[in-house]
């Protein structure tokens, strides 16, 4: 691990949000993505990239995932398909690093996606705020440890939000919560005192 | 506001609200998010100014010179402006609560100044902000027709009738053309309506063969074509008739009724006049009070300032004094000796907009002095009634049951406040320097010399002063969110303004008693800037505007009406043009404050 690690405001972070069909990256849709950049520390909502996802084949929405995401079958299915979302997502993923709330779920997803088309997975680094939500716990467990909650906190993306003093966005929008994502970074990294993309 | 993402919470914020939309788009485009922890210097004196406009998401700033705070600015305001406007930073920018603000870069900023109404929110100077922020933007001016010029009420070009008619002829015309009022092509021309035929010439026995030059109105009140229906009110209410020739130039272009006027806006003055005017009796009286809160709340929605209600207000309230003392006339007979019926307060400087406490007072004739038991009479009478229609009686006791005398003591009052030293006498004192005639035929030329007098008083007149400048303004460093602040509107604000204006007013000798005429004539006397006038005249406005929308709230959801409001009840901008109203305040009291030590 000696190798020279960037300034964390050195690099470009590409925020990324899905809504998704379920919850099985195997077997469910992607069926719309949010995306927009963090450069030198600054969230530029200008470049941000929203679009809506045509299910492939087969894939169907789970009527549990409607009642989040609010998106019906009639309304994704003029959307551009899948293959061509991944292009753009591909071209901005490739720029730097990519900030997710919970890998678990996004990563997964667009892995198997990348992997259905055929596609190579770029394997950019990946920054997970519900990593840095458990990583600042511990920290203050550590440091400070009378300040330390009885519970693990909640990595909730709203929840957390407003523990830090973040505005409420409304939910389950991917571009919404994409720019929520990318904000709580900022606080996040703040809090960590991360000074390289390695202490993220 | 809850869950407003960022693009929509910029749309919700001043002026961004008012933009076009392919102008927000633009904006939009280019925003930004960025977070400050606290203690970080966003800007220093002299050094790189700011490169864009921020608005505030989260978290608080200060804004420091030297050392010296001058200012907090909250969420939903915006700072930056300075730097991008004159391109130096003259402040420095601290962080002093976590920040997350929306960011716009330089040249769209730039680009958006384009919009005169978004440039004006950035003025630098104090008045100018205040005014701009008067100004209403497109998306709340939704009742546009409250600025239609009156000429495009009318329906047709007026007729006209030879001063040789009579009064049959006259009426035949009227029949035939199916209109309630001719003009008659008299130098200076005049007018008769339908009215005068049953008040003028049946109801004294008169007929048809009755020359139209023994009934007609000369001169005649008119207003200019180009302006707007709200001015039109106005006219029609201070003369109180129902037809208003329209002038263009010279030319009379034609005749507006007071229908015409009623049915471009349904809950305007006119209906609330027409309601006044056909009071049977007394039992319509209640509901007078809720008829007055809802047109004050249907115009404010349209988009009128609140002084320009206020004297739609005061007129209103005027025209059912008068009806209610013609009431108790019919009921005690006719009058002893002449009378004035007086209203004081901010009912007689016509500022008040929802009803409140009666402040008023009669006077009599020195003949009346016998006559007293008739006097009291009619003050009971009329302060019962009053109340009836909802002005609740004066907890200080200001009403007419009280106060009343003959016009030889009542100028021994007045000689007697010039005296006034201590604050109770001080009160009244300033109550009833704010006196108006509403009703009774009295000449009032000896109380209005003895007002005029007041310069001759200067020692009075410190007093009155002291008094004025004793109720200040709250610090900057008060008025904030976290402190959960509160502000009284009416103490810390209006009276500030309107005490000292009196004060001014009366130290040149003047007879307004309105706040905006009496520092206007200040300004004329000068007494004060034409800056300073700027900023505390806007301040007024803003205050009073603010104090309205305030108490509709209120009156709308059943809770009694008050002046103290929390900082977290209002807006950004409103929190951000209440501290600019604040120091508009406190810059003229320090200068009224050496005025009145240093020349008097």
């Amino acid at each position: 691990m000696l190798f020279h690690s960037p300034a964390w405001d050195s690099v470009t972070y590409w925020a990324l949000d899905i809504e998704t069909g379920g919850l099985d990256a195997r077997r469910d849709p992607i069926i719309a993505v949010g995306m927009l950049p963090v450069r030198a520390g600054i969230i530029k909502l200008g470049e941000a990239y929203r679009t809506l996802v045509r299910p492939e084949e087969g894939r169907e929405i789970r009527p549990e995932s409607v009642r989040a995401h609010q998106l019906l079958r009639g309304e994704v299915s003029a959307a551009p398909p899948l293959g061509d979302v991944l292009l753009e997502v591909d071209r901005r993923v490739r720029e730097g690093a990519l900030l997710v709330h919970y890998q678990a779920i996004d990563v997964q997803f667009l892995k198997r996606a990348y992997q259905r088309l055929g596609r190579r997975w770029p394997r950019p680094p990946v920054v997970d705020t519900v990593e840095l939500i458990l990583k600042l716990d511990r920290k203050t467990r550590f440091v400070r440890p009378a300040d330390a909650p009885a519970d693990v906190p909640s990595t909730n993306l709203t929840e957390t939000r407003r523990r830090l003093g973040l505005p409420d966005y409304q939910a389950h929008d991917a571009l919404t919560d994409a720019i929520a994502t990318a904000e709580l970074f900022l606080v996040l990294r703040k809090l960590l005192g991360a000074r390289t993309l390695r202490d993220l | 506001m809850t869950a407003l993402d960022p693009v929509a919470y910029l749309r919700a914020t001043p002026p961004f609200n008012g933009l076009a939309q392919p102008l927000f788009d633009l904006a939009a485009g280019a925003l930004e998010v960025g977070y400050y922890p606290a203690g970080s210097r966003l800007v220093a004196v002299g050094g790189e100014p700011l490169q864009h406009l921020y608005v505030i998401r989260k978290g608080s700033v200060r804004l420091e010179r030297e050392g010296q705070t001058l200012q907090v600015l909250e969420e939903g305001e915006t700072f930056g402006y300075t730097s991008l406007i004159t391109g130096r930073a003259t402040l420095d920018v601290i962080v002093e609560d976590d920040l997350l603000a929306y960011r716009l870069p330089a040249q769209d900023f730039q680009r958006l100044l384009a919009d005169a109404h978004f440039a004006g929110h950035f003025a630098v100077g104090l008045s100018q902000r205040l005014r701009s922020s008067l100004e209403h933007s497109p998306v709340t001016t939704f009742k546009a027709d409250l600025n239609l010029e009156v000429s495009q009420l009318l329906r047709r070009p007026a007729v006209w009738v030879a001063p040789s008619a009579t009064v049959g002829e006259a009426a035949r015309v009227m029949r035939d053309q199916r209109v309630s009022s001719v003009l008659v092509r008299t130098e200076p021309p005049g007018i008769v309506t339908d009215r005068d035929f049953r008040n003028r010439v049946l109801a004294e026995g008169l007929g048809p063969g009755t020359p139209l030059l023994d009934i007609v109105t000369r001169p005649l009140r008119t207003v200019e074509a180009a302006v707007p229906i709200s001015a039109a009110w106005t006219t029609l209410l201070d003369f109180g008739g129902h037809h208003l020739p329209v002038r263009r130039g010279e030319e009379i272009v034609g005749v507006l009724t007071s229908t015409d006027l009623l049915k471009c806006h349904a809950p305007g003055p006119v209906a609330v006049l027409r309601r006044v005017e056909r009071l049977a009796d007394r039992s319509a009286l209640p509901g007078y009070g809720t008829k007055v809160a809802e047109m004050a709340s249907a115009l404010l929605a349209g988009g009128l300032e609140a002084d320009v209600i206020a004297g739609y207000v005061a007129r209103l309230n005027d025209a059912l004094v008068r009806r209610v003392l013609a009431f108790a006339e019919a009921d005690l007979g006719a009058p002893p000796a002449p009378y004035a019926w007086l209203t004081m307060g901010s009912e007689g400087r016509m500022e008040q907009t929802l009803l409140t406490d009666q402040d008023n007072a009669l006077v009599f004739a020195d003949e009346g002095e016998g006559h007293r038991a008739w006097f009291q009479q009619l003050a009971e009478h009329v302060n019962g009634d009053l109340e009836a229609a909802g002005f609740p009686r004066c907890t200080g006791g200001y009403m007419a049951t009280q106060w009343n005398g003959t016009v030889s003591e009542w100028v021994q009052r007045f000689a007697g406040w010039f005296e006034a030293r201590k604050p109770q006498e001080l009160l009244e004192a300033s109550t009833f320097f704010d006196f108006r005639r509403v009703g009774g035929a009295l000449d009032l030329g000896p109380l209005e010399e003895a007002l005029s007098s007041t310069a001759q008083h200067p020692v009075f007149l410190r007093y009155l002063a002291h008094a004025a400048l004793d109720l200040r303004p709250p610090g900057s460093l008060m008025m904030r969110l976290r402190e959960s602040a509160e502000i009284d509107l009416k103490m810390q604000g209006l009276s500030p303004i309107t005490l000292l204006a009196r004060c001014y007013g009366l130290e040149i000798g003047s007879r307004e008693r309105n706040t905006r005429a009496r520092l206007e004539a200040a300004v004329k006397a000068g007494l004060m800037s034409q800056e300073v006038f700027s900023g505390v005249s806007e301040a007024y406005r803003f205050l009073l505007g603010l104090r309205l929308r305030l108490q509709l709230r209120l009156l709308s959801a059943g809770k009694a009406v008050v002046n103290r409001v929390a900082l977290s009840e209002l807006s950004g901008i409103e929190r951000s043009r209440l501290k600019d109203s604040f120091r508009a305040i406190k810059s003229w009291q320090d200068m009224a404050a050496y005025h009145y030590q240093a020349s008097l």
